[in-house]
């Protein structure tokens, strides 16, 4: 047998298939469909975990996913996993758990110790012991709580997880929350509409309260069965969800089912982003506790989570049980367990009387009316308790267990983040919240109607009206005569804490007792939210489902204000803690960012490249593997001296035609280019509004409405974006169309003394003199048999030309410049390179254009248009951006000719080394030049031409003395370009 | 291309794409152009196919235009003849990569990383539309073969291994190069 | 999460839209002083309430699209072109 409180035939278990599992290293058996607390509870094992700042003994408390206390550590093939909840844990063969927040063992825990010291270690303990000295928190405060406190430990093997989770993005029309009579009810109905409905429920298995009344089983199979038949109804089990975030889009996370997690590799989670029209909240009410002394003790557990172990697994919660309730629908449980032949010790209520109190006694159950429990016998289990009558006379009663029911509360968590307003019902003693029209509508419990019955025709209500908002008409479900009768009640009374000696818990998972509910209030933390940041209730991960309201009433007693004005706290998102694995989804490791790959990449690789990412771009960096600056320096003195070749097919390309292309250019760049002449292109320089250097690249003019606009590969989205802003927001007059062309044409830049010779050869009819294709010339080509494009531009500093292809042809057009430049002894060059010679040349890239910098800083204010309007013309004018003061571009090199430069070494006077001037923004070995070679910004630079300045860099330990000089430290006459 | 029931297929699909966009007040000129020379330009959102050539449009007064391959630059230099001074052509058979998906079980795999609702009622065949998944741009268009997806080429490869990746749990199967003519619900030849 | 109606694609998530900020103030023109071209760049008005701005749909039909919504709820309840402009709105008695 598996337990000896395994006492009946579960809904859910099957007793054909025992499974072994191990808790503590107790060796224990359950049944396949078990959860591991109903596992536990048919062996009887009481005491399952340590809370969380007491370390007070702790048992099972619900049975579901508002459990505060059952929270244990699994161990697996994935790691140790914290904070699983024994109540949804579906047991397996094999199962290891151990219980958490205790040491050495569940059984003697030293830090129980904080129990006795209660009164020491109230609610706002910690903001006001671990003040001072403020350097203790860090080295001894934080370590010690962190010790003693907190849940479990996390030590996944992260690496172990091949696919934990994915993201799904699902639409329809109806998203109904909850499987009970009410959602199910609902969905025949919208399905029967014909709407798209995705009805999604925590359980492992549809039906809600209807699993827990037997009378109610034929109804919910022939529902099932008919909402099965709907080809657009989809049913979601084991699927929460998380939270309303509006415009219809809900989260919700799905655990798979062992066969589905097999089919997806494993896959644990499923994310399901859900966008619908109408959301239909049948989630239901939760049963909430009562607050008196010892409420917390294992083997104290809510009403209906007895029920629940009792109808879904066939176990009984204890054998001697004793009841404290204060309505009716939780007698379900003294009947329940009464049939299967376990007797309540005793029914305390404390109201006078009532019909299911009669019925209760006429079936010769003693019921204590009138009275409370003031005290629970027991430490590490409930072995009686106290009970005071209405005359203050008190009694002990034995009992193995104590089942409490302080009434249900409507789960409003999803109605209030969809901008719901509380409302209370006196005749429940709970709020409601009805999200407001047209996000969806409540139904059944979830709006305060209570019954089975009553749920599913309130249900049917809403879901037709739901389909006539969507423009259906439903037909009638006929359900309604069929359905088994709801118990006739009487009203509960509202009865929220025992007042007596000891700690009763409003929040068991935070430890927050009543009496710390009322320090915050003597505190002057009287507003119910204030009240929560206090005393951490409703905080911890079951955002205080079972207690919250207790607490809530707690406070308005001590304020001596209506619980309806005092309200309950507003609960966010999550509404159930959520893996971070499900909320990466897929976008992991190989995933986690898209790799950009030139057309070609496979050719770099096949060459030996050192690849570098920048941006999404997979870049060639240098054509080695060896480490150092001497493979760079060689592809760098090939350009120099010969001839070289770089991908630079990275760079942005948009496409800009139209009548008005000019004009839009004109207002886009700080310089002109309506006076481009067709066949040649330009440097441009763009700013932002508000004057500061946005990107720069050239613009090449390919008929009188065509230009061609190059921008930095890092700026390339954002310069594209802001071009097609401010042709729709701004220039709206004007006829021009923006083409996206980066990913069409592959680019080259051949470069050195000898391009012109290698371009000759492979460029067909073409003339490349200077006269006829001088520097800044642009023009249509023929190159290696392909039609291109070709540049005369430069970015090194030599002769170079960029020759543009279609990238599906780039291996053709790269390999026929490679053969016809091996006389030259052309070499393939990596980003290095081309850094390097930019640097020796005084070319800026986007270290300089930092968003910092204005023309005027990078030398560039010659640029700038004298008239016409364009963006950043006029806060780029302001006085204080021409301030003589300000950083701006300057060359750097080392005095001693041995020292290296580093990026970001300050600048500073010898005299006063601790105010920083600037800093070096780029630096290379050069090849031209001896030694090191920098680019910096340095204030007043153009000033300090020819002076000497430390650069320091306190990281490495270094100062070196350098000089400063003109950033343009190779061949400032451009006379190379243009040979 | 048939594999087992909601497997899913993927090709591959060579071909010339050629953005045409409109200037302004000139979409119709275009369309008139176009129809002469047997394009049939799709309506906003669709495609349409007409003499073994497909258009899409996913951008007002733009459309896509996919051939069979021709030599590079050739389409483009063809259609700029065909509408000049109407608009834009802009060669794309470079920058974009097709696949074409087959199998019932495309729109579920899609919706790992797709936000759009790509059931069959609320994106039926001849629906096209531009969106984003796995972090790059795509656009997707429903057609008798299948569900078409254009990307960036030079984050195709990343799509691709996603889509192959994401395929395997409902059984995927590669299939040959699909033609443009297939594409446009004409039997391969 | 918004989910915006763009009148060239359907509703589509937020994610692929980039906010542009304030869609009610014109750039000035060249004939405009500095301290206009200033509150057209760093003025920021923050309304509780309704709110006219620019979202360019940058992973849909990449045009720019006036949106109204309201700041608190985020409701939205008008879209259009660059060129439109909602109904004004009928003032309470």
């Amino acid at each position: 047998m598996t337990g000896p409180a395994r006492i009946a035939q579960g809904l859910l278990t099957d007793p054909a298939r025992p499974l072994a599992f191990r808790f503590d290293g107790s060796e224990m058996r359950g049944l396949a469909g078990d959860t591991l607390a109903s596992a536990l509870l048919a062996n009887g094992r009481r005491l399952v975990g340590r809370s969380f700042k007491y370390h007070r003994p702790r048992g099972i408390v619900t049975a579901g996913c508002e459990e505060p206390c059952a929270l244990v550590d699994l161990i697996g093939a994935a790691g140790r996993e914290p904070n699983q909840l024994a109540t949804t844990l579906a047991l397996h063969e094999g199962l290891v758990a151990v219980s958490q927040n205790r040491w050495p063992s569940l059984e003697l825990d030293v830090l129980a110790v904080n129990d006795l010291l209660g009164r020491f270690l109230p609610a706002g303990f910690y903001y006001k012991t671990f003040m001072a000295p403020g350097w203790a928190w860090e080295r001894l405060y934080e370590p010690l709580i962190r010790r003693a406190a907190g849940l479990g430990k996390l030590a996944a093997r992260v690496t172990e997880h091949a696919a934990p989770a994915e993201i799904v993005h699902d639409h329809a029309d109806v998203l109904v929350v909850g499987a009970g009579s009410a959602g199910l009810a609902a969905a025949a109905v919208l399905g029967t509409a014909g709407l798209r409905v995705l009805l999604a429920d925590q359980d492992v298995m549809p039906g809600g309260g209807t699993l827990l009344d037997p009378r109610w089983s034929g109804w919910r199979e022939e529902i099932c069965r008919r909402i099965a038949a709907l080809p657009t109804v989809r049913r979601l089990a084991r699927t929460t969800v998380l939270g309303a975030y509006g415009h219809g889009v809900f989260g919700t996370l799905e655990a798979l089912a062992p066969q589905e997690r097999a089919r997806f590799g494993g896959l644990r989670e499923r994310l399901r982003v859900v966008r619908a029209r109408r959301v239909l909240l049948a989630c239901g009410a939760g049963e909430r506790l009562i607050a008196f002394p010892g409420n917390d003790v294992p083997g104290v557990m809510l009403a209906g989570a007895a029920l629940g172990y009792l109808r879904r697994y066939g176990v009984a919660a204890g054998l001697k049980p004793v009841f404290f309730l204060n309505n009716d629908e939780a007698y379900e449980t003294v009947f329940a367990l009464a049939e299967a032949r376990v007797l309540a010790a005793a029914v305390i209520d404390p109201r006078p009387s009532g019909r299911a109190a009669a019925r209760a006694q006429e079936a010769g159950i003693e019921v204590i009316a009138g009275a409370v429990v003031c005290r629970v016998r027991g430490r590490r289990g409930v072995r009686g308790v106290r009970v005071m009558g209405a005359n203050g006379s008190t009694r002990r009663l034995d009992a193995d267990c104590l089942l409490m029911s302080g009434g249900h509360s409507p789960a409003t968590s999803l109605a209030c983040q969809l901008g719901a307003r509380l409302e209370w019902h006196e005749r429940i003693a709970a709020f409601t919240a009805e999200p407001p029209s047209p996000a969806g509508r409540a139904a059944g419990a979830a709006r305060g109607v209570y019954g089975l019955a009553a749920a599913a025709l309130d249900g049917e209500t809403a879901a037709r009206a739901l389909a006539a908002e969507l423009g259906r008409t439903a037909p009638l479900l006929a359900a309604g005569p069929g359905l088994p009768s709801d118990p006739d009640a009487t009203p509960l009374v509202p009865f929220w804490e025992v007042r007596a000696p000891g700690k009763a818990f409003v929040d068991l998972q935070n430890d927050v007792t009543a009496d710390d509910v009322r320090l915050a209030c003597r505190e002057g933390y009287e507003h119910v939210e204030h009240m929560k940041r206090f005393t951490t209730c409703a905080m911890a991960t079951d955002q205080g489902r079972i207690g919250g309201l207790v607490a809530a009433a707690v406070l308005a007693h001590a304020r001596g204000a209506p619980l309806a004005e005092v309200g309950q706290v507003k609960p966010r998102p999550f509404l159930e803690p959520v893996p971070f694995a499900a909320l990466a989804g897929g976008e992991v490791r190989g995933h986690y960012k898209p790799k950009r790959r030139v057309p070609l990449h496979d050719w770099h690789e096949r060459a030996g490249a050192t690849f570098v990412n920048t941006g999404l771009w997979l870049r060639p960096l240098v054509y080695s593997r060896a480490a150092g600056w001497e493979p760079v320096l060689e592809e760098a003195r090939a350009v120099r001296r010969a001839a070289g070749i770089t991908d630079v097919s990275t760079l942005g390309k948009i496409d800009v035609q139209g009548p008005d292309a000019a004009r839009f250019l004109d207002f886009v760049y700080a310089n002109t280019f309506s006076t481009l002449a067709v066949g040649r292109a330009r440097y441009g320089i763009m700013l932002r509004e508000d004057g500061m250097l946005f990107d720069d690249g050239t613009t090449s003019r390919l008929g009188a409405t065509h230009f061609l606009v190059t921008t930095t590969t890092a700026n390339s989205a954002a310069v594209l974006e802001h071009l097609e802003f401010h042709l729709q927001a701004v220039c709206r007059e004007l006829d021009v169309v923006l083409t996206d062309v980066g990913d069409q044409w592959a680019q080259f830049a051949v470069a050195g003394p000898r391009a012109r010779e290698v371009i000759a050869s492979v460029v067909e009819g073409l003339d490349l003199t200077n006269a006829a294709f001088p520097f800044m010339a642009a023009a249509e080509a023929r190159i290696a048999g392909i039609s291109g494009r070709l540049f005369r531009i430069s970015f090194s500093g030599e002769l170079a030309y960029e020759l543009a292809v279609p990238a599906r042809t780039a291996p053709v057009a790269w390999q026929a410049v490679l053969a016809a430049g091996s006389r030259y002894g052309i070499r393939p060059y990596g980003l290095d390179a081309l850094n390097t010679l930019r640097i020796e040349k005084g070319h800026v890239t986007t270290a300089e254009l930092n968003g910092n910098t204005t023309a005027d800083d990078l030398g560039f204010q010659r640029m700038l248009k004298k008239s016409g309007d364009f963006i950043g013309r006029a806060l780029g004018a302001r006085p204080g951006l021409a301030a003589t003061d300000r950083l701006q571009l300057v060359g750097v090199r080392p005095v001693d000719r041995a020292r290296r430069l580093r990026n970001g070494m300050h600048l500073v006077a010898p005299e006063s080394p601790r105010t920083s001037l600037g800093y070096v923004t780029s630096s290379t070995p050069s090849v031209e030049l001896e030694g090191w070679v920098g680019l910096a910004l340095l204030a007043g630079g153009r000033q300090r031409i020819g002076t000497r300045l430390l650069g320091t860099s306190p990281i490495h330990g270094e100062r070196t003395e350098l000089e400063v000089v003109s950033p343009h430290m190779l061949d400032a006459e451009n006379t190379r370009v243009r040979s | 291309m048939s594999g087992p029931e909601g497997a899913i297929t993927l090709a591959s699909c060579p071909a010339d794409i050629v953005e045409l966009a409109a200037f302004r007040a000139r979409a119709s000129d275009l369309a008139r152009l176009a129809a002469a020379q047997d394009f049939a330009l799709a309506a906003g959102g669709g495609t349409a196919a007409r003499a073994g050539r497909l258009s899409l449009s996913v951008r007002p007064d733009r459309w896509l235009l996919l051939t069979t391959p021709a030599a590079p630059g050739e389409s483009a230099a063809l259609r700029r003849e065909m509408c000049r001074g109407c608009g834009a052509v802009v060669d794309l058979s470079s920058a974009l990569v097709a696949f074409l998906l087959a199998g019932t079980a495309v729109p579920e795999m899609l919706a790992r990383a797709c936000r759009l609702d790509l059931e069959g009622r609320a994106f039926p065949k001849g629906c096209a539309a531009a969106t984003i998944m796995v972090q790059v741009p795509a656009i997707l268009a429903r057609l008798s073969a299948g569900m078409l997806l254009l990307t960036p080429a030079t984050t195709a490869r990343h799509l691709r291994e996603w889509l192959v990746e994401t395929s395997q749990p409902f059984g995927l199967a590669l299939a040959p190069d699909a033609t443009v003519s297939a594409l446009c619900g004409e039997s391969q030849t | 999460m918004l989910r915006i109606p763009c009148p060239w694609c359907g509703t589509r998530d937020e994610a692929e839209f980039r906010y542009h900020g304030d869609a009610t103030r014109p750039r000035p023109t060249a004939a405009d002083t500095l301290a206009d071209f200033s509150r057209y760049t760093y003025g920021r008005d923050n309304p509780l309430g309704w709110h006219l701005e620019w979202w360019l749909h940058v992973g849909g039909c990449r045009r720019l699209l006036k949106v109204e919504r309201h700041t608190l709820s985020h409701e939205i309840r008008w879209v259009g072109t660059p060129e439109a402009s909602p109904a004004p709105e009928v003032q309470a008695p």
